[in-house]
């Protein structure tokens, strides 16, 4: 009876046979990698929680992090290599051994190389991201300029701002900070392990605005809501910027000493005051007064970006640099308390140590190549981002210029990433070969031609990194189920069957990583000894201000209110230099006319707490908690238009339209639809043209597009 | 002493990391006629532009006086250790203790059998803490001893009143 109850409870001890692995869940990347508890007995994974040791996530987890068994276990995991046997899309396969796909691949890559030169074969990166730094080295290696990424419409947009402006990206201190000003991110629901830090530090007084166009979580420890119309960011960045100027709120020595542009930048910023921006962006004039006057004022003020949301706009990189702008004004970057640069160590972490992640995947330099996906369409995206645009990919398959795409190898690819979806796949299917490599057989799978199944996280090893300088190098909690394998596995061998001339692809995924993380001198043995991971051994002290020895690295060396490298494009492609406020593309302010039928703000692609995209869609437990695509609808417009919780409505636009449910909510403020992304019943990107894009980075406007509902 | 589950509502985010530990840790099949032990209630008030939405994590209380207790007719339901606990072997589905219970906590199986929140019992014995408390990422729930927790609360409300009254002059 009590061993009965003790198996029953999961107790691990010598009676039951229960035992704890250490682990890290990637179901959302990369900014968590929660360390898991995993209990395993007789080989099996019985539950998971979250690791106390790790100083990241302290024993907690997310809704998605404690489903990952259900993950893990899934009945629809691909059990071997998959040969496509019907036509693209109908899912028809045969089961092939691991080395005939392989060669497949390997062959079949080497010949279009031979043909049609290294670059016609894209390789690609969607979900997980532990395999960047290998696949990009891989594609350098054959000889191709084109490796990609869901970054392309992730937090690389984000990254452009901050390194327009000041060159490099800095960090929100909020440990030290009194004031935290929060532009349209909820942590709450994207990265719980960050919660319980803003939570300590507002009950020990941090004042926080919050800037949404929801009511979130994170709205409701604000004390001020700045709840702005989506797509109108520059224009209650450019108004608060006005107040804090005219007021002479703004550090007077970092504006002179260490500024570009200043004195355009403050003309410009007369247009905008709070009137005028009340006006566009639905905010009280007032509220807007209050917040640029806290933020000014309540010093250190750290600034939290979100990685996408505001940034998927048409507008989105000048919004986004009218809004870090501020950080320039109040003198908050680079100082504790504020915005700390902090040099990244590994996988977009800075975690205390420094690797050679950039010269490991950067093996050729970008001259000695072909010019890459959106090279000539989204110039500055490739002065700053080490990748191709992949929203540009469908129409370089399409126009066949500046030269033919002929391949891509996939881990991870989600067609309906892309504005337009239906467009992409159009693209895609011209494709000689398509390989894609995923844990299951997606929609997206089932278009290649060869489809390998990758495992999960907890089934492998791989070396993270946490901002608390703690790191980790995991080892397996179960042997990769059925014929599943590691992605980079995948990679090394593959490297091997293109005979690339690479010492480091052909020693190996561990002697890699040793070789990247050598100026650390932490070595994979000594990580090995600590299964839950280990604090970064005499991290990296990270001091303030180092701008005043180092200059910025920007084209003036100093911070850019009025962009040098915006500049150096912009007879050709009519850039903004300084962060100039320009409403969505389809927007009532840009396109009256479309609004008269088409009267609300449509929004998309907001986190819901149980799902990261469609990651933990077909999971039982996280599905059944809101199992059908619903757009939320506030009450009053629901009222309005006869519209009852769960009624059938039809969202359109004037590209398209889909069926959802209605779920009225008083989150969602009058006049705004709120849609949530990737359902393959009602695909909300489907209402989006496939150029409905940013011309600076190429990010898609997924924020912020006009749209009308009926009830069905 | 009577060790219980805590909800700080102002913390509670409405997340689901306890509600998907819970299945988790009771291999509770969702979606398959199988009710949870534990939910989230979303409540909003107030309209636009001032509105304000509460979560609330419920599962079973475990009362000291559990009506639901009292109600059994088959005495399918006991206390131990301060734990209300339900004997499926003895329940005979007759709803007295879904009419009884003053939270609306009970729920039944497909095999039409009371079910619910057990606080983990085997953990607690074993001295883990149960699953939705262990996992919860802002530390809205908690378990332990109820007057040393609500103690904790007290603090933290007092803390809380220091700094508002700190914050008045600062902006003043």
């Amino acid at each position: 009876m009590r061993d009965n109850n003790l198996l029953r409870g999961k107790i691990p001890c010598a009676d039951t046979g229960i035992e704890i692995k250490k682990s890290i869940c990637t179901i959302c990347d990369p900014q968590s990698q929660c360390g898991v508890d995993v209990y395993v007995k007789d080989g099996f994974i019985i539950k998971v929680e979250g690791t106390k040791e790790n100083p990241h996530n302290r024993g907690t987890l997310c809704a998605k992090g404690s489903a990952i068994r259900q993950y893990i276990y899934h009945k629809e995991r691909i059990k071997t290599p998959l040969k496509r046997i019907g036509s693209r899309g109908a899912g028809e396969f045969e089961a092939i051994s691991w080395d005939e796909a392989l060669n497949t691949i390997a062959t079949t890559l080497t010949h279009i190389k031979e043909k049609f030169g290294p670059e016609a074969v894209v390789f690609y990166a969607g979900y997980a991201k532990w395999e960047r730094p290998f696949l990009h080295r891989l594609a350098h290696a054959f000889g191709s300029p084109n490796y990609c990424s869901e970054s392309s419409t992730c937090a690389q947009a984000v990254n452009m701002a901050w390194k327009l402006l000041f060159g490099a990206p800095a960090r929100p201190d909020i440990k030290n900070a009194r004031c935290l000003l929060v532009w349209s991110c909820n942590p709450f629901y994207s990265n719980t392990s960050l919660a319980h830090s803003i939570i300590d530090a507002r009950e020990r007084g941090l004042k926080i605005i919050v800037v949404d166009p929801r009511y979130t979580p994170m709205v409701a420890w604000s004390d001020i809501h700045l709840q702005l119309k989506p797509g109108t960011d520059g224009a209650l960045a450019l108004a608060m910027a006005n107040v804090i100027i005219t007021e002479e709120l703004y550090d007077r020595d970092f504006i002179h000493n260490y500024t570009y542009g200043f004195e355009e930048y403050r003309e410009y910023v007369k247009e905008f005051t709070p009137e005028r921006a009340e006006l566009i962006t639905g905010i009280p004039a007032d509220n807007i007064r209050m917040a640029a006057r806290l933020y000014a004022t309540l010093k250190p003020a750290a600034f939290m970006t979100g990685q996408a949301s505001v940034v998927h706009h048409t507008n989105g990189v000048n919004n986004y640099r009218a809004a870090l702008a501020l950080i320039a004004l109040t003198g908050n970057y680079d100082v504790f308390g504020g915005n700390l640069v902090m040099p990244t160590s590994y996988l977009y972490i800075p975690a205390g140590f420094m690797t050679r992640e950039h010269e490991y995947y950067q093996v050729k330099p970008w001259e000695e190549m072909p010019p890459r996906i959106g090279q000539d369409k989204f110039p500055v995206w490739c002065e700053l981002v080490d990748e191709g645009q992949s929203m540009h990919l469908p129409f370089q398959i399409e126009l066949g210029k500046p030269y033919p795409l002929k391949a891509m190898l996939a881990f991870g690819l989600n067609y309906r990433m892309w504005p337009d979806p239906d467009f992409f796949l159009k693209n895609l299917q011209k494709l000689d070969f398509i390989v894609d490599v995923d844990l299951f057989l997606t929609d997206s799978a089932k278009y290649a031609d060869i489809v390998l199944p990758a495992c999960s996280s907890l089934e492998r090893s791989e070396l993270r990194c946490y901002i608390e300088n703690f790191v980790i190098y995991t080892q397996p909690a179960i042997a990769p189920l059925y014929e599943s394998r590691p992605d980079v596995d995948i990679i090394f061998d593959l490297a091997k069957r293109l005979e690339l001339d690479d010492p480091l692809l052909a020693a190996g995924y561990e002697a890699s990583l040793d070789w990247i993380l050598a100026p650390s001198g932490i070595k994979l043995e000594e990580l090995k000894k600590h299964p839950a991971g280990m604090p970064v051994p005499e991290p990296l002290k990270i001091y303030e201000k180092k701008y005043i020895h180092k200059g910025f690295p920007t084209p003036s060396g100093k911070v850019e209110f009025k962009s040098l490298l915006l500049e150096k494009y912009n007879s050709f492609f009519r850039y903004d230099v300084l962060p100039i406020y320009r409403p969505p593309k389809y927007s009532p302010e840009a396109t009256p006319e479309l609004a008269k039928n088409y009267p609300f703000i449509l929004n998309t692609g907001s986190r819901l707490p149980m799902f990261i995209h469609s990651r933990t869609f077909r999971l039982s437990w996280t599905r059944n908690l809101r199992p059908e695509p619903a757009a939320d609808i506030n009450p009053g417009d629901a009222r309005r238009l006869g519209i009852t919780q769960g009624d059938i409505i039809r969202l359109a636009t004037p590209k398209g339209a889909i069926t959802v449910k209605a779920n009225i909510t008083k989150i969602v403020q009058p006049g705004v639809i709120h849609m949530y992304h990737a359902y393959p019943e009602a695909d909300v990107n489907t209402l989006l043209e496939a150029d409905y894009l940013d011309p600076v980075s190429g990010y898609p406007g997924y924020k912020a597009i006009l749209c009308n509902i009926e009830k069905v | 002493m009577k060790h219980t589950i805590y909800l700080d509502l102002n913390r509670c985010t409405g997340c689901y990391a306890c509600v998907v530990a819970c299945m988790d840790q009771n291999d509770l099949q969702a979606g398959q006629g199988q009710p949870l032990w534990r939910q989230i209630f979303i409540v909003e008030d107030g309209t636009f532009p001032d509105v304000k939405v509460t979560f609330v994590s419920m599962a079973c209380m475990h009362c000291q006086e559990a009506p639901c207790l009292r109600t059994c007719p088959a005495g399918a339901i006991k206390k131990e250790a301060g734990v209300i606990l339900v004997n499926q072997d003895l329940c005979i589905g007759c709803y007295s203790c879904s009419m009884a219970c003053p939270f609306g906590v009970p729920r039944f199986g497909q095999d039409g059998k009371m079910q619910k929140c057990n606080l983990c019992i085997a953990r607690v014995e074993a001295g883990l803490e149960p699953a939705c408390t262990r996992i919860c990422p802002t530390g809205a729930l908690k378990f332990g001893e109820i007057n040393e927790m609500m103690m904790q609360a007290e603090t933290n409300t007092i803390k809380r009143l220091v700094n508002s009254r700190v914050t008045s002059i600062t902006r003043g």
